[in-house]
């Protein structure tokens, strides 16, 4: 028995039946026919199938669909020994099809209504016009759900970069941090330091970035249970970011004191935990915030201004 | 420090292997350090980042600061995964028997007393 496919409102999201509703049949369906007409035999419609690669063959008079021959008419016919005779004679006839206009979640209800493998699709004219098959929907399902997808993502970039407040050339990358995985620590930072050699940002710039977002990137797998680290650069500046997923920190204005540290004696012998990882981020960046709340995680923001503020120091 | 010392004299003096040798044939400064916090608050570009520790995050750090070559103290066995992460961040990597206090005497007549 095959499997209903889920399609209705109670089974499908408002997004998914949106795009099903929204296609037309005449989206996803194959126009590039292969046809015989009635008086044509089984055999050459058996090297029609192999040769292009179907598994059904609408038969075709003046324009209109008379009958379809399946594998499984191929398969009586050489079973009983009349391949080579016309089709007429045995091909179906009790025909169901779908108009190009219909929308195509109609056609994937006619997929779960009946057994058939492929709907030849006419048009309003009841020319033939194509064939749709579960591959075409599938195909074009896909293709759809990816454009959306991309659409989306796009979307939550834009809105993250203009919660920023930044517009220019923004690039967002978002990183997973596990505790404990030294094995990776520094990856997401590695990244970081790559797309400010790309864009040519100062090597001044970059180190400040670099050491902000690798003492956070450490923090986060020595101090926290896991959590992300989040970069978005523009042309103004260098945002990171980091939320873990807990425990959080009982009084933030002690833990940024130099040489304050809970690290165990494990992650000192690794070289970290000496207490100056936020002071350290704190030093490097133009604008630096950290909130934490007990049991629920902490958050911390480290931004870097494209111009160097020793430089504007200097000019001011 | 600002004062460029060859790498091959480095490993001379302290009597090591180069085990790669990254982009730059010089360093301009020395910092010594078991901590990395330590030598992410150092402000010297394209150091020679001195340490008794044998991690990947050494070789990390160094990236992270721009360093131009590391060299493992106290003959301290180093890693695979670390060798391969210098190579590919193309830092060079020297390794020797001699402890910190002695690297650190020998780098200093190189970069003192020239």
């Amino acid at each position: 028995m095959l499997r209903a496919l889920p399609i209705g409102t109670d089974k499908a999201t408002t997004a998914v039946m949106e795009i099903i509703l929204r296609l037309k049949i005449k989206d996803a369906m194959t126009t590039d026919l292969k046809t015989a007409r009635k008086e044509d035999s089984l055999r050459f419609i058996q090297q029609l199938m192999k040769n292009s690669y179907v598994t059904g063959v609408p038969i075709v008079e003046n324009e209109r669909i008379v009958g379809i021959v399946t594998v499984n008419h191929i398969m009586n016919a050489l079973d009983k020994g009349y391949i080579h005779e016309p089709a007429e004679k045995y091909m179906g006839r009790a025909l169901v099809v779908l108009e190009d206009d219909m929308p195509l979640s109609f056609a994937i209800t006619y997929f779960n209504k009946y057994s058939y493998h492929r709907f030849p699709v006419i048009d309003k004219e009841q020319h033939l016009v194509g064939i749709l098959t579960s591959r075409d929907i599938l195909t074009t399902l896909l293709q759809e759900l990816n454009a959306e997808m991309e659409e989306l993502e796009g979307k939550i970039d834009m809105k993250i970069a203009a919660e920023r407040g930044c517009t220019l050339n923004v690039i967002t990358k978002d990183f997973a941090v596990n505790k404990f995985d030294f094995e990776n620590a520094g990856r997401a930072s590695f990244e970081l330091k790559k797309i400010l050699k790309e864009r040519k940002v100062s090597q001044k710039i970059i180190r400040r970035a670099s050491v902000a977002s690798y003492e956070l990137e450490i923090n986060l797998v020595i101090h926290s249970d896991g959590g992300r680290i989040l970069f978005t650069v523009d042309d103004n500046k260098i945002t990171i970011e980091t939320m873990d997923n807990g425990p959080g920190i009982p009084d933030v204005s002690v833990v940024l004191e130099e040489g304050y540290s809970t690290a165990n004696e494990w992650i000192r012998s690794l070289g970290f935990g000496a207490g100056m990882g936020l002071a350290n981020t704190r030093r490097v960046s133009d604008e630096f915030d950290i909130v934490s709340e007990m049991g629920k995680g902490t958050t911390v923001l480290s931004v870097i201004n494209m111009e160097d503020k020793n430089e504007d120091i200097a000019i001011g | 420090m600002g004062r460029q010392v060859a790498i091959e004299a480095i490993a001379g003096a302290v009597s090591g292997n180069i085990l790669y040798k990254g982009d730059y044939e010089h360093v301009n400064g020395v910092v010594a350090s078991g901590l990395m916090s330590d030598v992410l608050v150092s402000e010297e570009e394209g150091i020679l980042l001195v340490s008794n520790l044998s991690t990947p995050q050494v070789v990390r750090t160094a990236d992270m600061v721009g360093a131009y070559a590391i060299l493992i103290t106290n003959g301290k066995m180093l890693s695979d995964d670390m060798k391969e992460l210098a190579e590919e961040l193309a830092i060079t990597l020297l390794h020797t028997d001699m402890s910190m206090f002695d690297v650190c005497y020998k780098l200093g007549k190189i970069l003192y007393e020239r």
